[in-house]
Parts: structure tokens; C-alpha cells; sequence
């Protein structure tokens, strides 16, 4: 992660994370942050850094035109630095969390939108205007470099089923309220498309706001509890002390629920190797599969499902090597292995 | 020095025996002596590396590695992974290698037509075999010890197993670099393992880069795995590529046959995985995992493809699932793409009293889509109540969908009962189930929308539009049906300008390409409000909208398709309103236009019939009125006009206008000129009472009439 970054670009970082301090207030951030190597990635790493923000972004008031914070994310963003446009990335949960909970309220929150719509234009703009990602599925006919098909080479290619796994991105210059789960959705895939680099902490943001949005409802839990206990530990800044607020259900149509499930299937079954955030993901799996039931959406229902019953399954281990035929030598073997070891030490 | 020789002697050796190859006995006999003799290289050479430590006496059929390997694979055996990994970081790999290369190699040339799997030293093992079984081992309890420590050094050691791994599959490439791999067996499990175990090792290091391409590697070189091990890596691959998030490029194309399957992302490569597993279960190659096909369904799910993975399911063989599972699974498939008699059906069977007929979900589908066609609510109904009574009291949640589901049958079936009695029971029963379910769980907007529909159907408005306002709060006006309701209810409260003012909002929060609906709502309100010249402008601008979608859709598919309103009900919108306002000429232009899109269609005939009747040519617009109602058997207005037009053509014709007027009246109850001209039929007929009881209901179903039925909502 420490790789090629320019000094051009370090001086950048710099800036970004000296600005940030100055958002943010006197003693939020750590003083070593901007002094280090590679200030881009400590503000993508730094749990004090994500403490702060986050905690700012969930508190009371935030994501208003006025913003500071949304300011800077957006201006984070805009500097074009890979390394700092992935640290924005970092808060695209807690900002799409707060800002979709906030707007079904109807809430003036013109910070989060500039923000969401900016991140919204890089990703069609990386897409290509009017293209749709797509998924040619494909046709086991067609030999492959995984298989031989049995066909004669002489016939035709089989024909394949295109899916579209993304519509289109079109330009959206004001965040419309019935175009806001399509904006939201698209930041979600540009967050995805960069899970890999995403702190574990990022993540679990992520499936909690989730489970608020599903409605939070588990069988796992019978009471539906209130979301947001975990990160409002004692934050570095104190600035801003969390108010609990209680995050609302959202309207989740698919062009929402379907990038937040990929996330929520990343952190479940994912490479991540953390339990807290496999459970954490399987809540938010089961939370999704009882809200696609309440409308009977059966291939929201068919994915999350087996979401459900994948997180529940054993993964199949790597099987241990097996120790056939007893070892010869054995004498002599002990009479090395207390040199050996002797010598080890 | 010495050891420099010594190697070159054995090189020597090799090449003697690739001289003489065909009499296999000498050649046995030569390979006793060249492994003796590395034997013993070996020993002195490990003296000479572990100078001054080495006490053991000359002559050890071990050497220094192979004694290392033995005992670290004892203390692994034993669970001590520390001890096991001290000590094997004695050994050193390369120098190790370097000296096996030929003993193993020499074994190629050797190898036709015999099976070579018997080394001739059966009893021990190939040297060179026992050491990379020990870095395999070595990389196995890095791994293990990954696992297990809970420091951020947890990368550091996955990543060493990765490498140490990864030096066994390169020294094993490196050793075959000619001819086809053929390894004793032993050596190939370890070579199986590692390369299963290198792109884990990988993984839990975070580096998943490598992790990518060392399982396209363990997938796509020479392994001569088995049909096992090969099934397993490419599971955990297809899982990898779903869920990862790894940007990898796609694999080589170098060696592509035409025609073949390149895929192009991780999803397309996810999927082309999972089916090759899949097939190979199919053929017997491989035992059954259900994970596969859960994956399978993840991604075909996600890429909104239900149709084809009932394909797969149905190809799934039996003994698998049980079947009420797989119909249940194929139902939901077959729902998805919207075949709902197919879904239903597999859910009838599923449901049988013999099968599982009180399997809740199941049940909840089954009424879902029987509430989305009327001529299946009763059978909703059934399957609904089902539902309810075997939910447990302690689920809320399923009680209160069951609930929502139970209303909406019932409510559809109060349309198509006969009997005012019964419609009346079933319209209060739909309320009720809907009061039930929102108590149960007061957060579901579509209930709220559901219910504030069936107010309004009602014609109990100040109720619906609360509902609707509801819908808008929880939505946070994001679904633009809820502006809709809000406009249509103000708009039969006769609140226009209100009813003006939710479409405006509706069209702020509206992309410009899903205008069409809002705009034709807009054109239907100006119209309302007597001001044509505005409700033409709306049009035009709705035209417009159309047009544009037309000229674009060529590039961007039919995505625009669901919400739009089409050209066709444009031009009869604006016919309609030409002729109400007796602008003949242009009435009949856009009414040639609305045909040219349609050719039959029962509104635009009754339109015709409307003008005809206007200029006096009564008989023509009777059978313009009747081809109308042939086109569409329950089409309402032309039974009405039908009815009036027989009404006005003397006593003689009143029993007949009667009839088509309560026709209409039994399909529509709330259609107030339905109303209005059977109580002129009533007042012809002399039946004072009747007449007045029935212009009544037309003036008050005149006051709540909306602009647009409110079954262009659902």
C-alpha cells in the first residue's frame, strides 16, 4: 500500500489530512498522522481518523450544505489522488448510511448529496456514458479454459444470455428523491469495486447500517434493537459525542438492495478472516432475505437466501496430509532430533 | 569443492542410464546404484553444511534434509507445529533441490511402458520427495500457526507460508521443465496439496492478487491433479471471484480455441466454474455439494437470470433436494420472470395435503401471486388464511405479511363477485386484514400503500389520503406511485389545484425520463380544471418525452419500457379532449394517429362513436359503441354509451339500456354515468323512486371521482 506514491502527491495527502485536522478540530486527529510516510494510507487505516469522521458523520446536524466535513470529503475526492479517493471511500458507509436514513425524512442534507452526486459522477464516469455492465453467462457448449466441450470446432459458437448486472449510469446533476436508491446503489458498486482495500472497521459500518435499512429484522434477535452501539465507544475527538439516533428502514428497491447485498456477501464470505464482521454480515444477510419476503421479490429473496445458508454451511477444509507407512529410522531419527534441537536453541 | 564432483558424478550416471534404456533389469539394477550413491553424497554433504554439529556416524542411510523432514513430519504428526516448524527451518530448499534434480530426473526417460509409481527404494522415501513434503509441511504450519496467533503478525506468517509454498510447486516446475510430469506418488500428493494449499496461504495474507493467479495457475498448468482436488480449488475459486472484490483481469487468451468461452469478469469466470463443478457431479466425477449450488444461486440471482438457474435446478437429479424444496425454489424462479401460472402450479403441488401443505413460505408465495390476478383470489384467499393460522403468534412479521397478502385477494376478489351483498363484505373483510397486518408491523410502506388503494376504491378519501401521505413519509417520496395516489385522491376530493401541486412536486423529485406517467397525470388534471389549453401543452410535452424515449431506445434497451406512457394513449388522451371541447377536425387527427399505433382498440372505437353520436348519426355510433365492446368484453364506457344512446331512442329500447348500463354498473360500481343515465332509464320507465336513488349515487360518486382510475396505481 506504501507503494509509488509521488512526493507530489504525499504533499497532497499531507494537506488533505492537515485540513481535515482543521475540520475536524484540535486534538481529533493524531499528530503523527500527517508527519508519516504515507499520510494517504494512515487516513484510510487510522482507527482514530475513521473514529472521528464517522462519529461526526452519524452525529446530529451533519451532512448539511454547510458542511465542513462533507467539504472536505468532497474535495478529498476531487483532488483525483487514487490514494485519497479510496480514504474517502473508506466513509461511503457511514455517509450513505446516515444520508438514506436521514433522507426518507426529508431532511435538507445538500452535504451528503454533493458528496454521494460527486462520487456518482467518477463512477459513470468510469463506466462510460451509457453502458451497462454486463455479464455474458456462459454456455457450457462453448469449450472454455477450464473444459473441453465435445462439439465439432466446426459448428457455431452457442449463443449467449446477456445479463445486465448494472443499468446505465446517467448524468444526475441534483440528487431526485425517486432517482436517489439508483445514486446510492452506483456509490455502493464504486465502494465495492474497492472493498478489497477497505478496513475491516469500514465494512462493519457497513452491515450495520444495512441491518437498519433492511428494518432489523433477524430471527437471531427478537427484539429489534436499536443499530449503532459499537462504534459510539469514547471517541478520540469528543467533539463529537454521538447522539443516538435511530437510523431508519429505507424503500430498498433492487438497484439498491442488490449492491448492498454484494457488500454484505463480500464481508460474509469474503477473504476477510474476521468474526466479527462474519457475523455481523450474516445478521445483515438474514435481515435482507425478511425484507425481500415482505414483497415476495423472489430473485432478492433466492439470492439472499442462499446468502443465509452458505453463512451457515462449514466450508469445506483443505484436506491435512495423510502419514502413510510408519517412519523407518526411528533410532536414529531420535538420537538427531535431540542434536538438532540442541543446536536450534 | 568435493561436493562439486561428486555432482557432476552422478550427472554422469544419469546419463549413462538415458543411454541404455530399453533392458529394464539392468536399468533397475543401474538405478539401485545411483540412488545408493546419492545416498551417500548426500550424507557427507551434509556433514560438510553442518560442520563441527554433525555427530552421527558415517554411513546413515538419512541425510541431513531427510532427517530434518522425518522429524519435523513427526513432531506435525504429534500436533507440535512450533517444534515441527524449528525444525524444519533447517532446511535449505534450494541447495536441497539442487542436488535432487537429477535423481529425479534421470527416473523420465525411464519411465515408458512401465509402472515407475514403485521406486526402487520402497521402503524409504525418494529424498527428494521427503524434502518438499517438509516445505510443504513447514508452509502447512506457518499457516496453522497464522491462524492461531492473534498479533498483526498473523499477514506476515500466512505470507511466508504463502512463499514457502510456492518454492515446492517452483522447484517441482523446475525439476519437470522437460518431459510430461511423471511423479512417484507420494511426491505428487504433496504436490496436490500445495498447490491447494498455495492460493489459501495467499488469501489469508492478504495478497489476493496472488491469490488470483496462483489459482488460475493450480487450475490451468500441468498438475495432473485428481478430479478431487481439481473440483475443491475451483469451488473455492468461483467463491473467491464472488465474493473477494478482487480486480483481477481475466484470463490468458494465449491458448483460446475459436469459439471458445473467455470470460470477461469475475462473475462471468464465477459462474462458467460453478457449472463445470456442477457438471462434473452431473457425470459422476465429483460427490454432491450443496454449496455449489447455493453459490450458483447467488450469482445467477444477482445477474437477474432466475430463468436460467431453474434450468439448472431442474437438472439437478433427484435425492438431492427434497421435492417440495425444489418446487418451492423452481416456483420462485419461474415468479421472477414473471411466469406465474408455471410457479403457481409447482406451489399446488408442493402444497398438497400429501406433500407440505402448511409450509409457511410457500404459502406466502402462493398468495402473493395469486393476489396479482383476480381470477385467482379465491384460491389466494385459501392459501392465505393457511398461511395465518399455521404462523407461530410469537412471528409477527410472517403474520403480518400473511395478513397484507390475505387483504390484497380479498380485495381483489371483491371485484369480480356478483352480489352487492358480497362485495360489500369482502371490501370491509380487505380493510380489515390490512388494519390487522399494520398493527402487527407498522413499518411497511406498501401496506400503507396497499391500504390507502383500497380506501379509495372505497371512495373513503379523507382514509386514503392519509394512507397516501403515510406512504410518502416512509418513502421519503422516493416511489413515484405514492405522488400519484396523493394526486389522484386530492383529485377526486375535487381538491384540482392541490391535486396540481403533489404532480408538480412529483415531477421535482422525477428524473425527466420517467416523466411520462406524472405528465399524463398533469395533462388529465388541466382537462379536469377546464383548462384545455394547458392540458395541450401538457401533452405536447408528454409527446415529446415519448418520442425522445423512442429515439434513444434503440441505444439503451427497453429499460424505459415499465413506468412510460405509450404514444398511443397520448393521441387518445388528446382526441378526447378535442372532442369534448367539439374540435371535430382535430379530434379526428389524432384519433388516425392513435389508430395508425393500434390498430383495434376499444378506445379508440368508443372515441369514434362519440363523435359520431355528436353529429346526430346515431346508428353509426352504436356500432362503433358495440365493435368497441367486442374488442374488450368488459369495456365499460362503450356499455354506458351503449346504454344512453338506447335510453334516448324511445320506450321501446329501455329494457335493453337497462341492461347494458347494470352490466357496466356490476363490472365498475363506482362508474357515476353509469349511474346517472340508468336513473334516466329509470325516469323514462316511470319508476320515480329507483331514479332518484340512483341519480343520487351519481352525484356522490361525482364528488370522489378521480381524475384516472386508481387501478392504473397497481
Amino acid at each position: 500500500m506504501t507503494s509509488d506514491a509521488s512526493p507530489q502527491s504525499i504533499q497532497s495527502a499531507k494537506a488533505a489530512v492537515e485540513s481535515l485536522a482543521a475540520v475536524l478540530g484540535g486534538g481529533a486527529l493524531p499528530d503523527t498522522l500527517a508527519s508519516g510516510d504515507d499520510p494517504a494510507a494512515a487516513l484510510l487505516h487510522d482507527g482514530g481518523v475513521a473514529r472521528a469522521v464517522v462519529g461526526r458523520l452519524r452525529g446530529a446536524g451533519s451532512g448539511v450544505g454547510n458542511d465542513g466535513l462533507c467539504r472536505w470529503l468532497y474535495d478529498a475526492f476531487q483532488s483525483n489522488l487514487p490514494e485519497l479517493q479510496l480514504a474517502v471511500l473508506r466513509f461511503v458507509p457511514a455517509l450513505a448510511g446516515v444520508y438514506m436514513s436521514r433522507a426518507v425524512s426529508r431532511k435538507q442534507l445538500a452535504g451528503f448529496e454533493a458528496v454521494l452526486l460527486a462520487l456518482y459522477a467518477h463512477a459513470a464516469a468510469q463506466r462510460g456514458a451509457g453502458e451497462p455492465e454486463t455479464v455474458a453467462l456462459p454456455n457450457l457448449a462453448n469449450p472454455s479454459v477450464y473444459h473441453d466441450a465435445k462439439v465439432p470446432p466446426k459448428t457455431k459458437a452457442a449463443e449467449l444470455d446477456v445479463a445486465v448486472l448494472s443499468p446505465a449510469l446517467e448524468p444526475h446533476g441534483t440528487m431526485r428523491a425517486t432517482r436517489r436508491a439508483r445514486i446510492v446503489g452506483a456509490v455502493l458498486e464504486l465502494y465495492h469495486g474497492k472493498l478489497a482495500l477497505m478496513p475491516i472497521s469500514s465494512k462493519l459500518d457497513f452491515c450495520e447500517f444495512c441491518v437498519a435499512w433492511a428494518g432489523n429484522r433477524s430471527k437471531l434477535d427478537d427484539k429489534p434493537r436499536i443499530a449503532a452501539p459499537a462504534s459510539s465507544e469514547p471517541d478520540g475527538g469528543g467533539a463529537a459525542a454521538a447522539t443516538e439516533e435511530k437510523w431508519r428502514r429505507v424503500p430498498l428497491p433492487w438497484e439498491l438492495f442488490q449492491p448492498a447485498m454484494r457488500i454484505v456477501a463480500h464481508c460474509l464470505l469474503g477473504p476477510t478472516g474476521s468474526d466479527e464482521l462474519k457475523a455481523q454480515a450474516a445478521r445483515a444477510a438474514e435481515c435482507l432475505y425478511w425484507r425481500a419476503a415482505e414483497t415476495m421479490d423472489a430473485r432478492a429473496l433466492l439470492a439472499t437466501r442462499s446468502l443465509v445458508r452458505l453463512s451457515q454451511m462449514m466450508e469445506e477444509p483443505i484436506p491435512e496430509p495423510s502419514f502413510s507407512g510408519g517412519v523407518e529410522n526411528m533410532a536414529e531419527l531420535e538420537a538427531m532430533r535431540a542434536n538438532i534441537l540442541s543446536t536450534k536453541n | 569443492m568435493a561436493s562439486e564432483a561428486e555432482e557432476g558424478g552422478e550427472v554422469h550416471t544419469t546419463e549413462m542410464t538415458t543411454d541404455d534404456s530399453p533392458p529394464s533389469i539392468v536399468e533397475e539394477k543401474e538405478e539401485k546404484v545411483v540412488s545408493t550413491e546419492g545416498e551417500i553424497v548426500k550424507t557427507s554433504d551434509g556433514n560438510a553444511q553442518e560442520s563441527g554439529s554433525s555427530s552421527l556416524p558415517e554411513g546413515l542411510s538419512l541425510n541431513y534434509e531427510e532427517a530434518r523432514a522425518l522429524l519435523g513430519r513427526l513432531e506435525f504428526q504429534k500436533g507440535n507445529v512450533e517444534a515441527a516448524l524449528c525444525v524444519f527451518d533447517g532446511i535449505d530448499l534450494q541447495a536441497a533441490i539442487q542436488r535432487f534434480q537429477p535423481s529425479l530426473a534421470d527416473k523420465t526417460p525411464s519411465k515408458k511402458g512401465q509402472p515407475k509409481s514403485e521406486s526402487p527404494r520402497s521402503g524409504t522415501q525418494n529424498p527428494a520427495t521427503l524434502v518438499l513434503e517438509a516445505i510443504y509441511l513447514k508452509s502447512l504450519s506457518l499457516q496453522k500457526l497464522g491462524k492461531s496467533t492473534v498479533t498483526n503478525k498473523i499477514l506476515v506468517k500466512h505470507a511466508e507460508a504463502a512463499n514457502q509454498c510456492k518454492s515446492v510447486l517452483d522447484s517441482v516446475e523446475s525439476m519437470f521443465q522437460n518431459g510430461p510430469p511423471n511423479i512417484e506418488q507420494k511426491l505428487q500428493e504433496t504436490v496436490n496439496k500445495s498447490v491447494e494449499l498455495l492460493p489459501e496461504a495467499w488469501k489469508q495474507a492478504g495478497s489476493h492478487q496472488e491469490a488470483l493467479a496462483s489459482y488460475r495457475c493450480a487450475l490451468l498448468s500441468q498438475w495432473n491433479l485428481d478430479e478431487e482436488c481439481c473440483t475443491r480449488i475451483q469451488k473455492r475459486f468461483a467463491a473467491f471471484l464472488l465474493y473477494s472484490s478482487v480486480e483481477g483481469s481475466p484470463p490468458n487468451l494465449a491458448s483460446q480455441v475459436e469459439g471458445s468461452f473467455v470470460p470477461k469478469n469475475n462473475i462471468e469466470e464465477a459462474i462458467l466454474l460453478l457449472m463445470i463443478v456442477l457438471k462434473k457431479w452431473y457425470q459422476g466425477k465429483t460427490h454432491w455439494d450443496p454449496s455449489v449450488m447455493e453459490h450458483l444461486t447467488y450469482a445467477l440471482s444477482l445477474c437477474d437470470q432466475p430463468y436460467v438457474l431453474a434450468k439448472h435446478i431442474e437438472e439437478v437429479l433427484p435425492g438431492i433436494y427434497p421435492r417440495t424444496e425444489r418446487w418451492y425454489t423452481l416456483a420462485l424462479c419461474y415468479y421472477a420472470v414473471g411466469q406465474k401460472e408455471d410457479a403457481l402450479n409447482f406451489l399446488r403441488k408442493s402444497l398438497n395435503k400429501h406433500e407440505n401443505p402448511n409450509d409457511i413460505m410457500a404459502l406466502l408465495l402462493a398468495t402473493k401471486i395469486c393476489s396479482e390476478e383476480r381470477h385467482l383470489s379465491s384460491e389466494g384467499v385459501e392459501y392465505a388464511r393457511r398461511a395465518i393460522i399455521h404462523t407461530k403468534s410469537s412471528d409477527a412479521h410472517m403474520k403480518s405479511m400473511g395478513l397484507h397478502f390475505l387483504g390484497n385477494c380479498l380485495g381483489k376478489k371483491s371485484k369480480i363477485v356478483s352480489s352487492d351483498h358480497q362485495r360489500s363484505l369482502l371490501q370491509s373483510e380487505t380493510l380489515k386484514s390490512f388494519t390487522e397486518s399494520i398493527a402487527l408491523d407498522r413499518h411497511n410502506p406498501d401496506l400503507i400503500f396497499d391500504m390507502g388503494v383500497e380506501y379509495a376504491e372505497q371512495r373513503n378519501m379523507n382514509a386514503a389520503l392519509r394512507c397516501a401521505k403515510e406512504f410518502i413519509d416512509a418513502t421519503g417520496g422516493s416511489v413515484s406511485k405514492g405522488w400519484r395516489l396523493l394526486a389522484l385522491v386530492l383529485s377526486a376530493q375535487q381538491r384540482y389545484p392541490e391535486a396540481e401541486v403533489a404532480t408538480n412536486a412529483a415531477l421535482d423529485e422525477t428524473a425527466k425520463w420517467d416523466q411520462g406517467s406524472l405528465l399524463s397525470l398533469k395533462a388529465k388534471l388541466k382537462v379536469a380544471q377546464s383548462s384545455p389549453m394547458e392540458a395541450v401543452e401538457a401533452y405536447r410535452a408528454l409527446l415529446a418525452l415519448v418520442q425522445a424515449q423512442k429515439n434513444s431506445s434503440g441505444s439503451c434497451k427497453a429499460n424505459v419500457e415499465d413506468d412510460s406512457v405509450s404514444e398511443f394513449e397520448i393521441w387518445q388522451g388528446l382526441a378526447n379532449l378535442y372532442s369534448g371541447l367539439s374540435y371535430w377536425r382535430d379530434a379526428d387527427i389524432c384519433l388516425q394517429k392513435a389508430r395508425a399505433l393500434k390498430s383495434y382498440s376499444a378506445a379508440t372505437l368508443h372515441a369514434e362513436g362519440y363523435m359520431l353520436e355528436a353529429r346526430e348519426q346515431n346508428k353509426e355510433a352504436l356500432a362503433a359503441y358495440v365493435n368497441a365492446f367486442s374488442i374488450e368484453l368488459e369495456h365499460v364506457p362503450s356499455k354506458v354509451a351503449i346504454g344512453a344512446l338506447l335510453c334516448k331512442q324511445g320506450p321501446k329500447y329501455l329494457p335493453a339500456a337497462r341492461c347494458f348500463l347494470s352490466d357496466a354498473l356490476r363490472i365498475e360500481p363506482t362508474n357515476r354515468m353509469a349511474w346517472l343515465h340508468l336513473g334516466k332509464v329509470h325516469k323514462n320507465d316511470g319508476r320515480i323512486a329507483d331514479a332518484a336513488d340512483c341519480f343520487q349515487a351519481s352525484v356522490m360518486l361525482e364528488e370522489s371521482d378521480p381524475v384516472e382510475s386508481f387501478k392504473s396505481l397497481s
